[in-house]
């Protein structure tokens, strides 16, 4: 996976500012993407590119349960989200669905990555090369029935 | 070996287990309007039936109005997803409490009201609050869509096993009346964080908790989720059952049930939990959230504080301070009790049952709202509205000001049209204070239900504590 990063230096990105409330009414999963990071980021439609990365903070995707909220990431290109740490719910909804890799990374990739940098996510070595500054960090491994689910595209291709 | 509440429950629903996996039995599965159309999709694409249509109910209440139901929906979006939900439960065969019924509303108020919530059970439900059910001694746990289907095709649910998290509550509050559950678990998340909890079950324990009423104990179960908890539990006891006792939808042999959880469901002693953490109740003041998650919080005597201050030395807790301040339009430095607010939500799935509205009217009763605030009292369900109503709160309510409307989520997630304007400022008995929640540019305040009646008399946040009660 190769793509550009998007980074919000934030920590508890929340689901409300991921996809906020009023558009869970919408059921159209290309018009949800319309309004990703909405209550965040304004010009998030407008910049996000197929493909691309997001890189947060710790506890991204906290609070409701909403699968909007990685649907409409997925839906904008989001591949994977690389944080410090995720929300629970927000990780299994993720993974469930396929919709976008949920990738734990340590302080040091958070620091060093910068916006817009050019990077290559390979799950199999656990390893994430930044391009742009020719640096490679250390993801966390998937538990392994993490990986087989996101590989079979999601909980009801996965076959145990 | 000693095992706690969690792990007794836990081991009672294991179907398999498989490289830290288990397929855990679901007893009971809440479904509303929002999460649920995707995954009712999913099983007719696949040509499924819902494995187990007695243990599923359905209710609508995120996006329905809470003005008179008498009128037709205007938000079509809203009205197409309520219609939706409607023809799902009759081609599926699911009960719904749908919105013209007497036991419609927040599905997290309705379980427990109807007796559809029982100890030792476990629940699941589209939603983040379904950790609400665990007053009851319920291993409750919200999913998302994907899960929804998942269960309503096999009534299962795949998961890792979380850890356990003991948190003890101990001491006398000094005021009970002004010194609520909403002040206790508020107090909790400020100190662990909102990721304090993430990964594990909490077992809420010590006497502060044996004290609190089921009511109570939901307030504080219901904020587990904020805290980062897959589920949060009280374990049952006499009062648990004398709460379900008679309700609709518990058991006939309710008594042998009875027996039963009595003599299991409680955490063995010498059991040991994987984390722990002890919050003494005594000296508890009322909360104002200021921030833009519930752990940024003080008590209602502080000022606001400095990020420098909020973040003790943490670069990142400090700019999350300082860009909260900014959204919320505050400044370091100023006293909680002098902040204005417009706006006053008195409901949700933490705060608007019988007792909240109780309570509150003891500080509204002949009072008046503030000539600046708009002020709103939504009961949790149709059941708290009629019980309210025959005590005469409806009219203590309305005599003040506040509008008295028809039950359901509401303000607290701003999918019907009770939402705030940019830049309002609300005092709110809901759970989270997360940015555009209640309204693109609202700024939300996270307040026990006295705290928010307080605030919509005075027009700025007071301590309940100094306020004569009617």
């Amino acid at each position: 996976m190769k793509g550009s990063v998007i980074k919000y230096e934030r920590d508890n990105i929340d689901t409300d500012v991921i996809l906020p409330g009023p558009y869970l009414k919408i059921h159209d999963y290309a018009e949800l993407a319309t309004h990703a990071m909405e209550g965040l980021d304004k010009d998030f439609h407008k910049r996000v590119k197929p493909g691309d990365f997001i890189v947060a903070g710790k506890n991204f995707g906290c609070g409701s349960s909403r699968e909007h909220a990685p649907i409409a990431l997925s839906y904008s290109g989001i591949k994977a989200v690389l944080a410090l740490s995720f929300a629970r719910i927000f990780y299994r909804n993720a993974v469930d669905g396929a919709f976008l890799l949920p990738i734990e990374i340590d302080e040091s990739a958070y620091r060093d990555i910068s916006d817009s940098d050019s990077l290559e996510v390979d799950i199999s070595k656990n390893e994430i090369t930044n391009l742009t500054k020719n640096k490679v960090y250390k993801m966390k491994p998937f538990p392994d029935i993490i990986g087989k689910i996101v590989e079979a595209g999601g909980l009801f291709n996965y076959k145990p | 070996m000693p095992q706690t509440l969690f792990e007794k429950i836990w081991d009672s629903h294991v179907i398999v287990q498989e490289n830290g996996r288990s397929l855990l039995y679901v007893d009971r599965h809440l479904v509303h309007e929002v999460t649920s159309p995707q995954a009712f999709d999913g099983l007719r694409i696949n040509k499924r039936k819902v494995r187990r249509t007695d243990l599923t109910f359905a209710t609508m209440d995120h996006n329905v109005p809470t003005s008179d139901r008498s009128l037709p929906i205007i938000d079509q979006t809203s009205a197409i997803q309520i219609k939706t939900l409607e023809k799902n439960c009759k081609e599926f065969g699911i009960t719904l409490f749908d919105i013209n019924s007497p036991n419609q509303g927040i599905v997290h108020v309705i379980g427990p009201e109807l007796g559809i919530t029982l100890p030792g059970t476990t629940i699941v439900c589209g939603d983040s609050h379904t950790s609400t059910h665990g007053a009851f001694g319920a291993l409750a746990f919200g999913i998302g869509t994907s899960d929804v289907e998942h269960v309503l095709a096999t009534q299962c649910i795949m998961m890792e096993k979380p850890k356990t998290f003991e948190i003890n509550i101990s001491g006398k509050r000094k005021n009970p009346h002004a010194i609520t559950a909403k002040d206790i678990i508020l107090s909790i998340i400020k100190k662990i964080g909102t990721a304090g909890g993430t990964g594990t079950v909490i077992e809420y324990r010590g006497d502060t908790i044996s004290e609190l009423t089921m009511e109570q104990r939901m307030t504080i179960c219901n904020m587990s989720i904020e805290a980062g908890a897959r589920a949060g539990l009280v374990a049952p006891d006499e009062k648990t059952f004398e709460y379900l006792r008679g309700r609709r939808y518990v058991p006939k042999n309710y008594e042998e049930y009875v027996n039963m959880w009595r003599e299991n469901l409680k955490t063995d002693s010498g059991a040991k939990f994987d984390k722990s953490f002890t919050l003494h109740a005594d000296n508890i003041a009322p909360q104002v959230s200021w921030g833009t998650n519930p752990a940024m919080t003080s008590d209602v005597t502080e000022n606001i504080p400095f990020p420098t201050e909020y973040g003790k030395g943490n670069a990142e807790q400090e700019k999350g301070a300082e860009k909260a301040l900014q959204y919320m339009g505050l400044k370091p430095g100023t006293a909680i009790t002098d902040i204005a607010i417009d706006r006053v939500f008195i409901g949700s799935c933490t705060n608007s049952r019988l007792e909240d509205l109780m309570e509150a009217a003891k500080i509204v009763k002949g009072r008046k709202v503030s000539p600046k605030v708009r002020a709103m009292v939504v009961p949790g369900s149709q059941l708290v509205k009629k019980n309210a109503e025959e005590l005469g709160l409806d009219k203590i309510f309305k005599d003040a000001g506040f509008e008295w409307r028809e039950s359901g989520c509401s303000m607290c997630l701003g999918m019907n049209p009770d939402i705030l304007k940019a830049g309002e400022r609300c005092a709110s008995t809901s759970n989270r204070n997360f940015e555009g929640r209640q309204g693109a540019g609202g700024r939300t305040h996270l307040v026990s239900p006295v705290m928010a009646a307080a605030a919509a008399i005075y027009g700025h946040f007071v301590d309940v504590r100094e306020l004569d009660l009617n």
